[in-house]
């Protein structure tokens, strides 16, 4: 465990360095984050100048599950979808050989290899829009509610994570699988507003096969304690069954890579 | 030219038969925002009894789905493409062609269009019969907008390559189009119909040429202005064309004498 912790510390730095070499692209984009966030907060705004409620939600705990959005695309922008995108390249031309022959275990080292490091600046963004949610919000918040946030953020990730697993997996039999992450990217923006307000095709299709409903109402909805722990767990538990299908669609993946020259 | 542009078209048809499903994929995102902004206006208006400043909640539908069909007749993708050209120095070999290379854009827009037009229309009535829309237009409105969207795609295919020339200047510019696209997001008609904005943000929006793109031939299909005020927009419409057009011109001019052929 320790030694891929710090496996990870080392892939972050050389990253890091290897960014920083634009240095201008780097801080454009963070500007560009600024741009973004700041005008989907201006979105919620126009919205409740109009209304004090939307299906429930009231607007500190909007600009919350905004924060929660941006964390979540921020964490899987930042360490996966560039692994992955990495990834699809050496199933198509046959690289993926060294990746194999390295003494680590070969899931951990695709899905984590590549970091966007300029991507930590959502995490942070989001987290701050999360934080002035949460002084709007007002309400006395726990050390509990904390946890069940934390955990339940965490497994949104996860769950994120084996989605995107799958559908990269995907690429050891069909070449082309950027479209269908197209597809992914294109749904996930619909995470920007609490799940409940979709009509019901829309929610079912973004609760199960597009996660990120899930992903983004669960955390929001810990934080305004309108999810207690049995909620949490069972997410949790859909998380782990999550990931462990994915896994073993990976594996089974695998085993049908042909390799380079073969 | 219109010989050019038969030859164009059907080189191009034969091009876009062979990624089918690409197209039918790429118009999702045409579909998604305005789907998720009418399903939280929905909830809004359902918390309002009904109704919010004159939007009912089937004319929120209609107006969505509209802004979804004009959404995605007014796509244009130049810039992103443009700018990889520049910077691989494909752009080289086209400026020595007799034709502009607008005119290969133009041809390779309009087919997508068309080609995805039926599967869009598909896609509307799904969403139309799960929001149980109510069109309040009458003849003169379908007619008004035929010219009003035919402006609309014009004037967003030009935006579209004035900014692409920046790339002569810029190399890079992911940042010009997040920019652009943020400001489109706001003032366009996308978060909300513009009567629905802080009157600060309606008289910015009415003042930029993105509404004339998106907002304002959504309002004429979905019969939300009266003759008069139609026929005014279409001639802000006309104007912010013919100041896109000469703005692209003279950029275009300029930015010739700055490539560098990157790559040649």
């Amino acid at each position: 465990m320790i030694r891929y912790l710090r496996m990870f510390r080392a892939f972050a730095a050389s990253e890091f360095q290897f960014e920083m070499e634009y240095r201008g692209n780097f801080y454009l984009s963070i500007f560009e984050m600024f741009l973004v966030i700041g005008t989907s907060i201006g979105a919620v705004l126009i919205m409740f100048g109009h209304t004090t409620t939307m299906n429930g939600w009231t607007l500190p705990e909007m600009i919350v599950l905004l924060g929660v959005y941006y964390l979540i695309q921020g964490g899987v922008n930042l360490v996966f979808s560039p692994s992955f995108e990495r990834l699809m390249e050496h199933v198509r031309v046959g690289t993926l050989d060294f990746h194999l022959l390295k003494p680590v275990n070969v899931q951990f080292l695709v899905s984590t290899r590549h970091l966007r490091v300029v991507r930590a600046a959502d995490l942070v963004l989001g987290l701050v829009v999360v934080i002035v949610g949460l002084l709007q919000v007002g309400a006395q918040i726990g050390v509990a509610q904390s946890l069940l946030f934390a955990l339940s953020l965490f497994f949104g990730v996860m769950l994120v994570y084996s989605l995107l697993l799958g559908l990269v997996t995907l690429s050891f039999w069909f070449v082309r699988v950027e479209n269908l992450l197209a597809i992914f990217w294109a749904f996930t923006e619909a995470g920007r507003f609490p799940v409940d307000v979709y009509p019901l095709w829309l929610r079912v299709s973004l609760s199960t096969i597009v996660p990120i409903g899930i992903a983004v109402t669960a955390p929001a909805n810990a934080i305004a304690g309108r999810m207690d722990a049995v909620g949490v767990a069972l997410l949790g538990a859909g998380t782990v069954l999550a990931v462990g299908i994915a896994s073993a669609l990976w594996r089974r993946g695998l085993k049908s890579y042909t390799g380079a020259s073969a | 030219m219109i010989r050019i542009y038969r030859q164009l078209l059907v080189a191009q048809i034969q091009a876009a038969a062979q990624y089918r499903i690409q197209a039918v994929l790429w118009m999702l995102f045409s579909i998604i925002r305005p789907v998720i902004f009418l399903a939280a206006w929905t909830a809004v208006s359902a918390a309002q009894g009904g109704s919010v400043g004159g939007y009912t909640t089937s004319d929120f539908a209609a107006y969505y789905i509209a802004l979804t069909i004009v959404g995605h007749l007014t796509t244009a993708w130049n810039s992103f493409e443009f700018e990889f050209e520049v910077r691989q120095g494909k752009l080289s070999p086209k400026l020595l062609r007799p034709l502009h290379p607008l005119h290969y854009s133009v041809v390779e827009n309009l087919i997508w269009k068309v080609t995805t037009f039926l599967p869009l229309m598909l896609v509307c009535l799904v969403i139309a019969l799960t929001f149980q829309v109510r069109w309040s237009g009458e003849w003169w409105h379908l007619a008004l907008f035929v010219p009003s969207i035919v402006l609309a795609a014009a004037l967003s295919f030009m935006i579209g390559w004035v900014v692409a020339t920046a790339t002569f200047w810029l190399q890079r510019i992911n940042t010009v189009n997040t920019l652009l696209q943020r400001t489109s997001f706001i003032f366009a008609g996308q978060i909300a119909p513009l009567s629905l904005m802080p009157t600060a943000l309606q008289v910015v929006s009415y003042s930029l040429p993105f509404a004339y793109v998106l907002a304002i031939p959504a309002e004429i299909l979905r019969g939300g202005v009266t003759l008069e005020r139609g026929l005014l927009y279409l001639v802000g419409q006309a104007v912010w064309l013919g100041l896109s057009i000469v703005a692209f011109r003279f950029a275009w001019r300029a930015g010739l004498r700055e490539y560098s052929a990157v790559g040649a």
